[in-house]
């Protein structure tokens, strides 16, 4: 078929305006759909894709109960119950329902809430949990919603709160190994981005859908021992309590790999009202955040370091005056008498001052404490026993106290004479207890770990952590083996009596006076008591610090810190099932 | 030269044709216009179009089922969460300790060892 039009015809014309309106619309679509093409792809996607975060689980914390991993911090879904007032019309069953499921979470004077029609959103309980919620889904309330929130859970309370810290509201862990390990307990949210319906659900339609897993953190787990660490707590609660004292911590670690079985402090709180504590110290581990000036503890590893070099021996001998002059400052004992020509072992059964200034002497020229016995005295205090050094806890605020060089202004004599029976240095409790679990065992240095391992995601399957790197030969086996006897038969000379007969244990007291406004006060000292136990004199297999202190309380190590030592020790001997020997 | 067919040929069919006597040859008198085309093809995308809307929506559906297997999934592993909690709390230390029997046990008066 052919179409003949005339010129001018009627026909023609309208032929003519087809062909220009189709070229206009050839046009517009032209430029909406290749020129503005971009434009309007993005202008769809925002309508119709949606990205949907998927929350990554955080991870759980385990600790130990003997060998096996138990959960002591969960994660558990819980909901906000919040209300629309403008759309509510039987707020009296509303608030009879949400009084009687949500108890205690339910926020007061409801009625005043719903009252308030010019609101849309008005939270009506919190912290509700899932059965809780069913019960109200189930009864149909009209304008009330629910919104899911993750919330850690502590089935253990307030068990080793200072070690794992909380998760605060932005969800970021805090103190302890939440924040410490926040990183990997963290995980990594997922992105759902898809087309979807009305209601949100996701189609499998378009060419721009993304399904990135969410990967949930990991599950670690702690080498603290939930049993030890229950006990340990209320030992020191009960010490506290006996001393009068109002502030307390306790360590208990594994000589022979250097694992944290414990570490109480008191006072303590609830990570689980974390926002209700009103003083933020007790958020703090003070075994491994607050130096201090440990006292004579510290006698057992000079004395390690003069039986290392060969300066002295148990049965060596010096000439006590029960007191000593260092430059132009007189050092005296605190126990007084003991003189004359007396052995070294007496001198730490006595725990005489004199006796480990005379060490020190004797790392020189037997007389001063030179140049060369500070750089002997620094290497093993700072260099090999890590005392002023950070341990690399896997914990939050650990704190690097303060051991003074030699090469310092104030690294002279005097200083180092205080720094051989445990003043004039500031040192965390976790750092003693690493360098006296050196001494004991044989020579080897352990760094000290709170963290055994980890789980798979439902905690069935425990994958033990790497061993950290140990350092042997830091003093001989033969020093070692020495200073154990001697730290024993310190023990042995005063507190046989309280200790389990068969077993072998060694202690030493350290009473330290404190610092106030840079100078030493009379009104105030730490009591501590540092030991370990076992049931052979070869193998230590526990160590125990315990410290304790209050505010113008002058507490003593033998008094106030060795009971607790004893207690924890006694329960120890049971809870590892050791066999009483000779 | 040339040649002459001496045989008539026949194709194999030709010579099969009796073994398959019940075929027939079929030739429609019926001739298509370009209209009628047009409409066929018309339909044709039609029933395509169709086609494609129906596997379309069916996997649709399968996004809801899906959906709805998800929800269950998280429900249940909601569920499994809390059991997981309530089971922990139950086996705490202080809700041991307090436990009846707990309550009833006594230290032991005397101790023996079996010698290793």
């Amino acid at each position: 078929m052919q179409l003949d039009l005339k010129k001018g015809s009627r026909s023609y014309q309208l032929a003519i305006l087809i062909v220009i309106i189709m070229a206009v619309f050839v046009v517009r679509l032209f430029y909406l759909q290749v020129i503005k093409h971009g434009y309007y792809v993005g202008l769809a996607n925002n309508e119709q894709l949606k990205q949907l975060v998927i929350p990554a689980k955080r991870g759980e914390i385990y600790a130990m109960d003997g060998t096996s991993p138990v959960p002591v911090v969960l994660n558990e879904t819980v909901y906000t119950v919040f209300a629309d007032p403008k759309v509510i019309t039987t707020s009296k069953e509303i608030i009879d329902t949400i009084q009687r499921v949500a108890g205690g979470n339910a926020r007061p004077n409801l009625e005043g809430l719903l009252a308030k029609k010019e609101s849309r959103y008005q939270i009506l309980a919190t912290k509700v949990t899932r059965k809780q919620a069913e019960l109200m889904k189930n009864a149909n309330l009209k304008g009330i919603g629910f919104q899911e929130e993750s919330q850690r859970v502590y089935p253990e309370g307030q068990l080793a709160a200072q070690t794992l810290g909380f998760v605060n509201s932005e969800g970021k862990g805090q103190y302890g190994i939440e924040e410490a390990l926040n990183d990997r307990l963290t995980g990594q949210d997922g992105l759902l981005q898809s087309v979807t319906d009305v209601s949100n659900v996701p189609l499998t339609i378009g060419n721009n859908n993304i399904n990135k897993p969410a990967k949930n953190g990991d599950n670690v787990v702690m080498t603290v021992d939930r049993n030890i660490q229950a006990y340990s707590e209320k030992a020191l609660a009960a010490g506290l309590a006996r001393t009068k004292a109002t502030n307390g911590s306790v360590m208990v670690m594994d000589p022979q790999s250097g694992k944290v079985l414990a570490m109480a402090n008191l006072p303590t709180y609830s990570p689980a009202e974390f926002n209700k504590v009103q003083d933020a110290a007790a958020f703090n581990n003070s075994t491994i955040t607050a130096p201090y000036e440990p006292g004579s503890d510290v006698k057992t590893l000079t004395m390690a370091v003069g039986l290392d070099k060969g300066v002295v021996g148990p049965n060596s001998t010096y000439n006590n005056t029960d007191s000593i002059k260092v430059e132009d400052r007189t050092i005296s004992n605190a126990t007084k008498g003991q003189t004359g020509n007396i052995t070294f072992q007496h001198a730490l059964n006595y725990s005489l001052n004199t006796g480990f200034v005379t060490v020190a002497e004797r790392l020189g020229d037997g007389s001063n404490i030179t140049l060369q016995a500070r750089n002997t005295m620094y290497d093993y205090f700072h260099n090999k026993f890590g005392l002023g050094e950070k341990t690399g806890i896997e914990l939050a605020n650990e704190a690097k106290g303060t051991v003074i060089s030699p090469t310092d202004e104030d690294g002279g004599a005097v200083r180092y004479s205080n720094m051989a029976f445990g003043q004039g240095l500031d040192v965390t409790m976790v750092q003693v207890c690493t360098a006296f679990s050196t001494i004991i065992n044989g020579g080897t240095q352990y760094k000290p770990t709170v963290l055994a391992g980890t789980t798979n995601d439902d905690g069935s399957v425990f994958t033990p952590a790497p061993a950290k790197p140990a350092q042997s030969g830091v003093i001989s086996p033969d020093a070692s083996n020495t200073i154990r006897i001697m730290v024993h038969d310190a023990r042995s000379a005063f507190y046989a009596s309280s200790d389990r007969k068969g077993y072998y244990i060694g202690g030493k007291t350290g009473t330290s006076q404190t610092l106030e406004n840079g100078k030493y006060v009379d009104d105030q000292t730490v009591g501590t008591y540092l030991g370990y136990g076992g049931d052979s004199q070869a193998t230590p297999k526990y160590v125990i610090m315990v410290q304790v202190s209050g505010k113008h309380m002058n507490l003593a190590g033998n008094t106030d810190a060795m009971p607790i030592f004893t207690d924890i020790s006694n329960w120890m001997i049971d809870y590892m099932k050791l066999q009483p020997k000779g | 030269m040339s040649y002459q067919r001496t045989t008539q040929f026949s194709s194999r069919r030709d010579s099969n044709w009796n073994r398959n006597q019940n075929t027939t040859r079929f030739a429609s008198n019926i001739k298509l216009g370009p209209v009628t085309h047009t409409v066929l093809v018309a339909l044709m995308i039609t029933v395509l179009g169709l086609i494609y809307l129906t596997q379309a929506t069916r996997a649709t559906g399968y996004d809801y089922e899906a959906q709805k297997i998800d929800s269950q999934i998280a429900d249940l592993t909601t569920k499994k969460t809390d059991l997981e909690v309530e089971n922990a709390r139950l086996t705490a230390l202080d809700n041991v300790q307090n436990s009846s029997v707990a309550r009833q046990m006594t230290s032991p008066s005397e101790t023996s060892y079996i010698s290793e």
